[in-house]
């Protein structure tokens, strides 16, 4: 019986559960001669009080059951007599030993090691029987507990109390996920970072000029993990070329929409501009290899600029300027909202025109704002992946020829750990520790702009 | 100041006009700004009906009347501040020492130079007190150098009584002063591009009684050098600074006449019945 | 009160020619000023226009294929077979074991000579397979079939290929056409161009999103509800609130590198599976559904719930009985918004091996997958000019599909939406 069938009977059974929970607490209802004295809770809360107390702990129990029964079997099948043929050394024996597990389980057809092959037996063997006692177990504990839940339920049962209890309790589980889920990107990346750290030093990682990962020489005294140009690439695409272009059509798209606009061409072109949002970036990367690059070759090929690459930086930075236009501006859009509209009055009473009031007074006040979004937006193209990935190249070139290739961190997350990988070289390693600092430096970034941009919207409120 | 000289100012300008027989328009001197036969329709709905009234160089003009009566919305109307909303549309005359406000050939950037605003709540830019001040006159070129740009600014902050107070601090921000300083840092940015008339859209409301006092006091100092319309939602201020009191009253001006004559003998039940308290 | 002690400053000359000139500058200013924001949203819009215009155009040409027609004299070369041998349960294996591939080469080999099958793409024979299971009684008749030519030929005759497959072109001119192209739409991956299709993305996407929505969904809602609802002001919750902001703003490729580090290094789940890349995009999703249902929640007004606390609900049957179904429509324009952005991601799942060749179409939440823009991202890879317009086809598509769930957004946003 596989699990997933064991959870579907399992949960059969709660609704089972269910109708006789509530079936007995009618019954009470019935029979009381008051019956809103006689029930303290309504019958439903009662079947949901038996559903539960039958569902949950088997469930909990499963899930135990399949972090523990893993190592059982394993133990069951080195028991068996076929086990004796194993070699000794501990990493030969695990390879052997996880192929026959994916072949018992079904998860791959054919052995390379016809050690494997042998131990398939033993393994499929031991796997019946443990699921076997896992599945008997856990419809025991789903009656066993339905049962007790059952004979629980009088008329003073406060049912609705005690599952009101749970259901709060999952609401602050699903919170907590949040929590897990950022605890578990960081321990993930600073685990898998400490190990490329045991490999080469985060000295010559962090400031190194030299980014070749293929070139790995020995298991010590690595070369070639210098990630300065990749830094170097990712900020002149990311938050140079990028800004260049996103900066101006954003800011002044977001004043123009928001104080010269007619009404309906503001209606019009907001959700157009949004859609630039909603554009998957593989489109954007796409377009920015096929149409964007090789056009800016070209012109530069025609004006004579030397070492233009069809993986240009720039064709990867406007295409990528261009993504995050609508994010600028819609955030100063929303920053040039918030400052109130007494100042704007308060300026043009004075005889100013509206592009002064703008220039003098909207947009400086509104600087902070404006100022959190591009971080936020400087934040996202840094992170940003398959556009560079797509049009910007593989060459960790530190220069500021917009026309030549340069790589990113993204980039080269994506290369290192694409292919064939071996978990434990500092190739694959390195990928993380690449993470590890994209994944920092956003967070500043985001935490730094959120605070700037909470600051600036209680000056006005 | 003391009460004195405010009883004294209205019975000063009795004999100056004879509104109870002229009905809304003015005696004999020029006036500043004459409004003909105003209407105002925010979209469908008429915000103001059919008004017409003469505003003074030598005296300050109450608007009174209750909430959404469309004072301030005809307020709004004598610098074209209403140009700001889209809907509003505004027909009859409304001139500016005989020249239509609403003509094509009146610059409406030179218009509100012309007739400053001050509003309800104080609204000093987020820059310093200084550039508060130097603000207009930069933009409409008034000072030739930074000399000139000194005196307009520190003549501006006396004129608004406010140059005593922050003369130490002015590049502190403006929006560091309290309200009341805030406030009297408005009038002296109105002041600052030499405006003919100023327009003060109940500039007391937001602020303290004791605030409120240097205000009124402020327009006392102000008259006589501009024309000053004040809107305002407080009889007794009307009564303490002005010496014209218009009363409004959904979209109509009721009554426009001496203030002390409002106040004391008006000639229009509705008009009583606002002064006495019926209503409002 | 302050003496006034300022020097009288002259009465400002406003209709002086300087001032008027300055006037006139401080216009020109503001219209050039106007002038650049209009530019900047049109050069904005032209962006986009430009890029659907080349995607497009490009794409446009994916869903067609140029073929030529091939006759069959199936009584012939069958040997006499029946259209019942093709009807009922049996009817696949004997198509298999009929030869079809043999019949269709010896066929062309008669028409367009020798090396007549070099013009065909190799592919192309299974429309034949899937003509006779649709209608077995062709097998009884002469019929003429219109296939595929090899890819270099369909590039020449819709655009401009290499001199070689340009010559055939002029040679076969008059035989070639163009038809649709429902291979596109039913296959799967191939390594030629003429027989690739989206399909097994397509339901790789499908797959993938079910598990990121039934994730997603229910503890994004019940987070939104805690927050917004019960959440004390603590530490505890301070922490999530920061954590739920951040998680929405981290890079989508640290996603892929939890998944992979986590789901399948540390729990050992099944590599390119729709399962791990759904969980993966469920944690990513789940931040967005949390801040959009927030809002939702935030909107519904406290009268609501002090009316049903009034009459005696519990805190929690407030809630789900009157807040969480006002703020649903709210909620679910936040889910669709989110899902489509998953829809639309590729690095995270690059992370977790979904780049495989897939040929056939994952029947379950396990087995190996792709979705739509890996799909696209491997076809743009590829150097055969055939991929090209493939590659922008399978764009159109997803473009078509997020368009849809966006104004699938917009529209409940707008029906729903109560100003309180």
């Amino acid at each position: 019986m596989t699990s997933a069938t064991l959870l579907f009977l399992i949960i059969g059974l709660g609704l089972f559960a269910w109708f006789f929970g509530r079936l007995k607490a009618s019954g009470l209802k019935a029979s009381g001669k008051s019956s809103r004295s006689a029930l303290h809770s309504l019958p439903n809360y009662h079947g949901w009080y038996v559903a539960l107390w039958a569902i949950v702990p088997a469930a909990i129990f499963m899930a135990v059951w399949s972090f523990v029964s893993p190592a059982l079997i394993t133990d069951a099948a080195l028991a068996s007599p076929a086990s004796a043929g194993l070699p000794q050394g501990a990493f030969a024996r695990a390879a052997i030993l996880s192929e026959a597990r994916a072949i018992a389980y079904g998860n791959q057809v054919n052995a390379f090691n016809p050690l494997s092959q042998s131990m398939v037996e033993p393994y499929r063997d031991a796997i019946s029987y443990y699921q076997m006692i896992g599945a008997v177990a856990a419809l025991l504990m789903v009656f066993a507990c339905g049962v007790y839940a059952w004979l629980q339920i009088k008329p003073d049962l406060r049912a609705r109390t005690k599952i009101e209890r749970v259901t709060m309790l999952i609401l602050l589980l699903a919170s907590l996920i949040a929590i897990v889920t950022t605890v578990g990107i960081f321990l993930s990346l600073v685990f898998e970072t400490a190990r490329f750290f045991s490999m080469v030093s985060p000295i010559d990682f962090l400031f190194g000029t030299e980014w070749n990962p293929r070139a790995v020489a020995g298991p010590r005294g690595e070369t070639g993990f210098g990630a300065i140009p990749l830094f170097w690439g990712t900020v002149f695409i990311g938050a140079i070329i990028a800004m260049i272009v996103a900066i101006p059509l954003g800011l002044m798209s977001a004043i123009y929409l928001t104080q010269y606009a007619p009404a309906k061409l503001r209606a019009w072109m907001k959700p157009i501009l949004e859609v630039l949002a909603g554009v998957p970036t593989v489109v954007y990367g796409y377009f920015a290899a096929l149409t964007v690059a090789p056009a800016l070759r070209d012109f530069a090929v025609s004006i004579g600029i030397s070492g233009a690459s069809s993986e240009s930086a720039l064709a990867a930075g406007v295409v990528m300027g261009i993504m995050i236009i609508p994010f600028v501006s819609s955030m100063a859009d929303d920053s040039i909202a918030a400052v109130p509209s007494a100042m704007r009055d308060g300026s043009l009473a004075m005889g100013a025109t509206h592009s002064e009031t703008i220039k003098k007074v909207l947009i400086p006040a509104a600087l902070p704002g404006v100022v959190g979004g591009v971080l936020l937006a400087v934040s996202r193209a840094i992170g940003e992946t398959m556009i560079v990935v797509m049009a910007a190249g593989l060459a960790a070139n530190m220069t500021v020829n917009p026309f030549s290739s340069v790589t990113t961190v993204t980039t080269q997350i994506v290369q290192l750990l694409t292919g064939d990988q071996e978990f434990d070289s500092p190739k694959t390693l390195a990928a993380f520790a690449l993470g590890l600092v994209l994944f920092i430096v956003t967070l500043l970034l985001n935490l730094i702009a959120l605070r700037v941009v909470k600051k600036y919207r209680e000056a006005y409120e | 100041m003391n009460d004195d000289q405010k009883m004294q100012e209205p019975s000063e300008s009795v004999n100056m006009t004879d509104l109870a027989t002229t009905g809304m328009t003015s005696d004999g001197g020029t006036p500043k700004m004459t409004a003909r036969h105003v209407d105002v329709f925010y979209g469908d709905k008429q915000a103001i009906n059919d008004v017409s009234i003469d505003v003074n160089m030598d005296s300050v003009t109450a608007f009174i009347g209750p909430s959404g009566c469309g004072k301030s919305t005809f307020l709004r109307c004598m610098n074209r501040m209403n140009d700001t909303i889209p809907i509003a549309r505004v027909t009859g005359d409304i001139m500016l020492e005989g020249e239509d406000i609403y003509s094509s050939q009146m610059d409406v950037v030179q218009l509100r130079a012309r007739v400053g605003m001050v509003f309800q709540k104080p609204n000093p830019f987020p820059k310093s007190i200084y550039d508060n001040i130097a603000y207009g006159p930069r933009i409409h070129g008034l000072a030739t150098g930074k000399e000139e740009l000194d005196n307009i600014v520190e003549s501006s902050l006396q004129r608004a009584g406010l140059w005593g107070e922050v003369k130490d601090r002015l590049s502190d921000s403006g929006t560091a002063l309290s309200g009341g300083q805030q406030q009297r840092l408005c009038i002296a940015r109105a002041i600052a591009v030499d405006p003919e008339v100023i327009l003060m859209d109940e500039p007391c409301s937001a602020l303290d009684p004791i605030a409120t006092a240097k205000i009124e006091e402020l327009i006392h100092e102000l008259r006589g050098k501009y024309a000053i319309v004040i809107v305002t939602h407080n009889m007794q201020q009307a009564a303490r600074v002005s010496q014209k009191t218009a009363f409004f009253h959904l979209g109509t001006l009721v009554e426009y006449g001496e203030t002390t004559d409002i106040f004391t003998n008006p000639r229009e039940e509705k008009t009583r019945d606002y002064i006495t308290g019926r209503y409002g | 009160m302050n003496s006034l002690t300022e020097t009288k400053r002259r009465p400002t000359d406003w209709q002086g020619a300087e001032m008027q000139q300055r006037i006139a500058r401080r216009y020109a200013a503001e219209r050039r000023f106007k002038a650049l924001g209009m530019a900047a949203v049109m050069l904005s819009a032209s962006f986009l226009a430009f890029l659907l215009v080349v995607m497009v155009g490009n794409g446009f040409r994916g869903f067609t294929q140029t073929e030529l027609p091939v006759e069959i004299d199936f009584p012939a070369v069958t040997g006499g077979a029946s259209p019942s041998q093709f009807q009922g349960p049996n009817a696949n294996a004997n198509v298999q074991s009929m030869g079809l591939r043999e019949i269709v080469d010896s066929s062309i080999e008669i028409q367009y000579g020798q090396d007549g099958t070099n013009l065909f793409s190799s592919g192309g024979w299974t429309a034949v397979n899937a003509m006779i299971l649709s209608n077995p009684d062709i097998v009884e008749q002469k019929a003429t079939v219109y296939l595929p030519v090899i890819s270099e030929i369909d590039v020449a005759y819709k655009d401009a290929g290499n001199p070689e497959a340009e010559q055939k072109v002029r040679e076969l001119e008059d035989k070639l056409s163009t038809g649709f192209n429902w291979n596109f739409l039913s296959n799967s991956d191939a390594t030629d161009p003429m027989q690739v299709g989206i399909w097994g993305a397509f339901k790789g996407s499908l797959i993938t999103m079910i598990v990121t929505l039934l994730l997603a969904f229910p503890v994004g809602v019940l987070a939104a509800l805690y927050l917004e609802e019960y959440a004390p002001k603590n530490r505890l919750t301070d922490l999530i609130e920061v954590s739920i902001n951040n998680l929405a703003a981290v890079p989508s490729i640290i996603f892929g590198l939890l998944g992979l580090a986590v789901f399948l290094n540390f729990f050992g789940m099944p590599r390119s599976g729709a399962l791990v890349g759904g969980l993966t995009l469920a944690l990513m999703t789940m931040p967005v559904i949390v801040i959009t249902g927030r809002n939702a929640v935030k909107s519904v007004p406290p009268s609501i719930r002090e009316a049903a606390l009034g009459i005696g609900a519990s805190p929690l049957q407030v809630v789900f009985h009157h807040v969480l179904p006002l703020a649903l429509p709210g909620i679910l324009t936040g889910t669709i918004i989110g899902m489509a952005r998953a829809l639309g991601e590729t690095a995270p799942l690059l992370m977790i091996g979904m780049r495989a060749f897939i040929a056939t179409p994952p029947s379950g939440i396990t087995d190996p997958a792709t979705v739509l823009p890996v799909q696209i991202f491997l076809w743009s890879d590829e150097v055969d000019r055939g991929f090209v317009e493939k590659t922008s086809a399978a764009i159109i598509v997803l473009l078509l599909f997020l368009l849809t769930m966006n104004a699938l957004a917009i529209y409940l946003r707008n029906r729903f939406e109560t100003r309180w």
